[in-house]
């Protein structure tokens, strides 16, 4: 609220946000877990002196190099863009908290791109040795930037102390620093693991690429029996409120009585336990019969795995940016009391630009609506207004805005999955106003539907009976 | 490293002793697959498998608290989605996976018609599975109607509509199916008799014969890989290589399935309503899509005849020429061979244009 506000239409900023974060996600956790396989790897190949691994490598390096060097950094860029224009109230917290956190993070992400680029242009050109100590060079380096990057990541969720000290220490070394750490290493060697699993099943040499691909299956099973652990280790240290929203989250019980955070839980379940059976039965088993083909598709479902739980995770979050503190919207829990004595508009710095004396409540509704709920929602698109009114009225829309107005978890059910309407009255109206005007000809053109077919249906009836 | 033959250990061995599998193991271990470039559509069938099970696992517990009764029908879905613990759950594994499942059976059928598989000496094979794709086709419409909402009784409506044009048999069998003039209890009955224990049945024993079929004759060459010297000939046992990757496609098919139920679990209308307007654009579920809008196009008359009733017998006429292609493609006449595929393309792309057209109307 203290800054402009970006305007996606259909596809939301949140979706602006998510679609670099999940891809983001996926290389930088290749990064770091690509680094301690190549490390491991490496090693075996120095141990048995085998060629065959130094070959195979050699080439998983390059794609391995330009993805996490070029994709990985530029994916990095675009999320601190993203972030700061959709969410640019969040940004500034994390910012003001964090700046020496992330210049550390970014000292070693510095290391690990230099480390990286040498690791791939001194094939043959050093010592076995040496080329091996700069392998596990990346690795730590890699592991350095997860190490600062899951203190900020989880504080968003788990800020514990800090929401009292606000020193940023405190608000580091959170509750579910340690098992978010592990289960971020776990799921970046899966990672790791499931893409060797593709470059070793096109080794030509039946034997190395047998063996390659086993090697693969013993790297990845542990992962994936002990990844189920940590999660359960790590969902306990999440505060109850937010575990309690996954089996409470609103839904129609046409969809079902469990909220999407539920059901992702779920899926992630479910698909936890497959990539195990997956991982045995196939490379394990069967490491002649491995394709290229299925094990593209391994890498599809395991990658669902870390998306699904990512979401989940995001999800755990909601209704805030900052658990306890900031809401996704940008408004600081602490401040809604105020912003409801004085006026949302009359308190927020950007939202009044572009209104005058002669705007009308639509206008007023139109730009609180942007402020308040553009963050998550759509008019027409994702998470569409326009289908979550359906048939409401302004008075209808009106009761419910004052049902989510109340901070009161009792008097208001939405209170765990959506930040309270912040607000005087006559803001409230306003809103409501607005929010009217969405579907307003479609409620018309429903309504003339309806009585043109009220004849039809009462010859049905005759024609029935 | 798999050594491709089965480690005897003292379990197998005090189990062969009572169940004399090894022959059972040791056929399993001498049949191969071949391997070519399109040797993946061999998993189809083992997918449809996959899914089938799932239907019935799913289907008998859903049995467990639906009613087939027109006062509670829509109320204990309604309560099998909302107060069931995993009732939503097990609810949408059935109707997706029933979706998949057909999905997958086209898939197959298709894939069986190009390979050009249905030819001497599988004949029977094909019409077997011809059958079993009508059957399935058969579980999708009877079961439908069951959760007894509007948009599924309007489309049994329109679907008994049509079939009352079939040529011949057509009104005795709407009738039959609707147990009456108008849809009711009795069409309610009839069609969760013939979902849960009719097809069930035929189901069961023709798909015994197909897989019967399909383990004596293994699996088939497609015409360019018979072509090849035996020396560059390539396969795999079927025992547990073929087995072993085919029990991947099957996780691989059953995540799909998840991630479809846990993002889209499966809704419901409001309850029927025989007497209300019906809704806005209602359509038949997609599979049944084409032949719906193919009828659409077609003029409400044809000369004396009505437009329907020469629609359905096309649709028919299509049907049985796909169904009897082993007996006009047998595989010694090039100008043949290349009809049916130029047929079975012709069938595929207009299934594929009509559903779309069918699905954006």
């Amino acid at each position: 609220m203290n800054y402009p506000i970006w305007i996606v239409p259909f596809l939301g900023g949140g979706w602006v946000i998510g679609i670099i974060a999940i891809i983001h996600v996926f290389l930088s956790h290749f990064a770091v877990g690509g680094g301690m396989f190549l490390a491991v790897t490496e090693h075996l190949a120095f141990k048995r002196k085998d060629e065959a691994i130094y070959e195979y490598l050699r080439k998983h390096s390059l794609f391995f190099m330009i993805i996490t060097t070029v994709a990985g950094a530029v994916t990095g860029v675009a999320i601190w863009w993203a972030i700061s224009l959709v969410s640019p109230d969040g940004t500034a917290t994390l910012i003001q908290n964090f700046t020496l956190g992330w210049a550390v993070e970014y000292l070693f992400f510095a290391g690990e791109l230099a480390t990286a680029f040498a690791y791939y242009y001194t094939w043959d050109k050093l010592p076995k040795e040496t080329h091996l100590l700069l392998a596990k060079i990346y690795a730590v380096m890699s592991i350095c930037t997860l190490v600062v990057i899951n203190g900020i990541l989880t504080f968003m969720l788990t800020p514990g102390g800090w929401l009292k000290s606000h020193y940023w220490l405190v608000g580091f070394f959170n509750e579910t620093y340690l098992p978010s750490l592990i289960i971020r290493l776990l799921i970046m060697c899966a990672i790791a693991g499931m893409y060797a699993l593709v470059t070793s099943s096109q080794v030509k040499n039946v034997e190395t690429r047998t063996y390659l691909v086993k090697f693969c299956a013993k790297w990845l099973l542990p992962i994936f029996i002990l990844g189920p652990i940590v999660g359960f280790w790590y969902l306990k240290n999440v505060p109850q409120a937010a575990i309690e929203t996954i089996f409470t989250g609103i839904s129609s019980s046409g969809i079902g009585n469990f909220s999407i955070l539920a059901r992702a839980l779920y899926l992630s379940m479910i698909l936890s336990g497959t990539v195990v059976v997956f991982a045995y039965v196939g490379p394990y088993l069967n490491p002649k019969g491995m394709t290229t083909r299925i094990a593209l598709l391994f890498m599809v479902c395991g990658l669902a795995v870390t998306g699904t739980t990512e979401y989940m995770r995001e999800l755990l979050r909601k209704p805030f940016v900052v658990y306890g503190y900031m809401y996704t919207n940008g408004i600081r829990k602490e401040s809604i009391p105020e912003l409801d004595n004085k006026g949302f508009l009359a308190s927020c710095k950007w939202a009044p630009l572009g209104l005058t004396a002669s705007s009308t409540d639509v206008d007023r509704g139109r730009a609180i609506f942007r402020y308040q709920c553009l963050g998550c929602h759509t008019e027409g698109g994702y998470r569409s207004m326009s289908r979550l009114l359906g048939e409401r009225d302004k008075d209808a829309i009106e009761g419910f805005l004052t049902t989510i107005h109340n901070t009161d978890k009792e008097k208001n059910p939405y209170s765990g999955i959506m930040p309270p309407v912040a607000g005087n009255d006559q803001e409230l109206k306003d809103l409501a106003a607005y929010l009217d005007t969405i579907n307003h000809e479609k409620r018309i053109a429903s309504k003339a539907h309806l009585g043109a077919a009220a004849p039809a249906s009462e010859a049905a009836a005759k024609a029935h009976i | 490293m798999s050594s491709g033959s089965v480690k005897p250990n003292k379990l197998l061995a005090w189990l062969d002793e009572r169940t004399k599998l090894e022959p059972l193991i040791h056929f399993a271990q001498k049949k191969e697959v071949p391997l070519h470039n399109h040797s993946y559509w061999y998993y189809m069938g083992g997918i449809a498998m996959l899914f089938l099970a799932v239907q019935i696992v799913t289907g008998i517990l859903l049995m467990v608290y639906y009613v087939p009764d027109l006062e509670n029908a829509h109320a204990s879905i309604l309560k099998i989605n909302s107060q069931i613990d995993f009732g939503w759950f097990f609810r949408s594994l059935h109707s997706w996976g029933a979706n998949l499942m057909i999905l997958v059976l086209f898939f197959h059928l298709f894939s069986t018609y190009f390979m050009k598989a249905y030819r001497k000496p599988r004949e029977l094979t094909w019409l077997t599975g011809i059958v079993l794709l009508a059957l399935v086709l058969g579980f999708g419409f009877t079961g439908y109607l069951l959760p007894w909402d509007d948009v599924s009784f309007f489309a049994t409506k329109i679907g008994l509509d049509i079939s009352s044009k079939v040529p011949l048999i057509g009104t005795a069998l709407a009738q039959l199916l609707r147990g009456g003039d108008t849809i009711g209890q009795a069409t309610l009955s009839r069609f969760f008799v013939i979902h849960v224990a009719a097809l069930p049945l035929l189901l069961m024993a023709l798909l015994g014969v197909h897989l019967l079929l399909v383990q004596n004759h293994g699996m088939s060459e497609p015409t360019g890989f018979k072509a090849l010297p035996a020396s560059e000939k390539k396969y795999e046992k079927f025992f547990p290589d073929f087995f072993y990757n085919d029990v991947l496609v099957w996780i691989l098919a059953f995540n799909v399935l998840a991630l479809l139920v846990a993002w889209f679990p499966w809704g419901i209308g409001p309850e029927a309503d025989p007497f209300a307007a019906a809704p806005i654009g209602i359509k038949p579920e997609w599979y049944f899509l084409s032949m719906f809008q193919f009828l659409k196009f077609v003029p409400s008359m044809i000369g004396p005849l009505e437009g329907e009733f020469v629609g359905v017998l096309l649709i028919a006429g299509v049907g049985l020429i796909l169904a009897l292609v082993p007996f006009w493609d047998k595989g010694d006449d090039e100008g043949r061979s290349k009809l049916a595929t130029a047929f079975g393309i012709a069938v595929l792309a207009a299934m594929i244009v009509l559903t779309v057209l069918g699905a954006f109307s």
